[in-house]
């Protein structure tokens, strides 16, 4: 037999043994995507059973279709729009004691930063419809009358409100909770290993090809940038921006994150990112650092020391909560 | 005087033939150069939507008239169902290219291949 014989062989078998080892799937992935809750939600899960994990993702949408009806005020037989109907409030169920839990919460903690009676204002301003708005100062104020955290007051599963003319509006943790859920039940049917993205409000569980997920944050001034890459795991990212839904006239830019104070456009920040343990969580804290700003939103943030925060401000400055970089991807 | 293949073994043959399948593989990889990296799908007037081109997915699209259906999957991003009155889009066939677009127009959809930096995704998801 010549030398190199079995040299050759040798080689051969470590190049078929690679190839076979690269061409193995890691397992299964299933990823659907679904448009509700006024936008695009995607759910990945992966496993070692397609069929498993396709039972899974459609419990998930179910359960988000579920609280959809239940918390949508564009729903008008959701229990959210039979509560702005009702003069003086009402009993709930007990997912909307959940969200109005947290979110009278955070309203008190952020001064009313983050608000739940904006209903009137988000209809006047319009910006779910094709041609938004500018409302005049007599309808800013006839829409801001009697809203605030203390407008409305939480006892057992009882809700009552203030004022007859109040209209909640949810849509600033509603979507998050129901991602919440959706990996709620995507744990119950055994999966470890998934994402669900509600058009950018995302909670990723466990890992992505055995090492954290890796989540581009939108760069709020370029279409296609990333502003930076973080890798997490078991935790929820939500970004708020002011480049999400806006219209501009006479030069200025008016976008769909309010000041409850004044009924307009908050001003202070371009985009606000949170990292946190729960989506709800992240989504209400996110529409309160907008509305406060840097300073006053990364000083909420220390109320809370699962979450952290990036803020991108007005003039493009940016700011950070000091636990931020543990999840920075280094470029 | 004999031709060289005469004395050739198996094994020779064999990495002959390994020699010719990886340069094969290396044409179709930079032939694939070509092809864009992300389906970005806008809605009106917004970016409602993007995807990775590599991922097979069926997507339905919301427009005015009603869903749009778009399947990504191993021959690119195509239309297959449209509530338009005369389904132009359904024709348009596969869009895998960089700069490929797909119209929607009576549904407001507009679907385009992006990729052209050549730059890989850095992330498994976009926050925005």
């Amino acid at each position: 037999m010549p030398w190199n014989r079995p040299l050759i062989i040798g080689l051969l078998l470590v190049v078929l043994t690679l190839t076979w080892w690269r061409l193995q799937p890691d397992g299964e992935e299933v990823r659907r995507s679904r448009i509700m809750m006024g936008t695009v939600v995607e759910i990945m899960a992966a496993g070692q059973s397609s069929k498993t994990l396709e039972a899974a993702v459609e419990a998930a949408f179910a359960e988000m279709e579920r609280l959809d009806k239940l918390l949508s005020r564009y729903n008008t037989d959701s229990e959210v729009s039979r509560l702005s109907q009702s003069t003086t409030g009402g009993e709930v169920s007990l997912p909307t004691v959940e969200v109005l839990t947290l979110g009278l919460e955070i309203s008190r903690k952020s001064g009313g930063a983050f608000d739940m009676t904006l209903g009137k204002l988000k209809t006047l301003w319009a910006f779910d419809k094709e041609a938004p708005t500018l409302p005049n100062a007599a309808e800013l104020s006839a829409a801001l009358s009697g809203i605030g955290p203390k407008a409305l007051s939480l006892e057992g599963q009882q809700l009552r409100k203030a004022s007859p003319q109040l209209q909640l509006d949810l849509g600033g943790i509603a979507k998050g909770y129901a991602v919440d859920r959706a990996i709620a039940i995507l744990k119950q049917h055994g999966v470890a290993n998934a994402a669900v993205n509600a058009g950018g409000d995302m909670y990723l569980l466990g890992q992505r090809h055995e090492r954290s997920w890796r989540i581009g944050i939108q760069h709020p001034r370029e279409e296609k940038g990333v502003l930076e890459t973080v890798q997490i795991s078991n935790r929820a990212v939500v970004t708020s921006g002011d480049y999400e839904r806006f219209f501009e006239q006479d030069g200025v830019r008016y976008h769909h994150i309010f000041n409850p104070q004044t009924g307009m456009p908050a001003r202070d920040c371009q985009s606000v990112t949170i990292i946190t343990d729960s989506v709800a969580l992240g989504d209400a804290l996110a529409t309160a650092v907008f509305v406060l700003g840097p300073k006053a939103g990364l000083t909420l943030l220390e109320q809370f020391p699962q979450a952290e925060g990036l803020v991108i401000a007005a003039d493009g400055s940016r700011h950070s909560s000091p636990g931020w970089t543990s999840y920075q991807v280094v470029p | 005087m004999k031709a060289p293949w005469h004395f050739m073994t198996g094994g020779d043959w064999l990495v002959v033939l390994l020699l010719l399948t990886s340069s094969l593989g290396g044409i179709v990889s930079i032939a694939a150069m070509s092809e864009g990296s992300r389906v970005l799908i806008t809605c009106g007037d917004e970016l409602c939507f993007t995807a990775p081109l590599d991922q097979p997915r069926t997507l339905a699209i919301d427009g005015p008239l009603g869903q749009t259906k778009l399947v990504i999957d191993e021959r690119g991003a195509r239309i297959v169902e449209s509530p338009c009155p005369r389904k132009i889009c359904v024709s348009m066939g596969v869009a895998k290219h960089t700069g490929d677009l797909l119209a929607c127009v009576p549904n407001r959809i507009l679907v385009h291949i992006d990729g052209s930096s050549g730059k890989e995704v850095s992330y498994d998801l976009l926050s925005r």
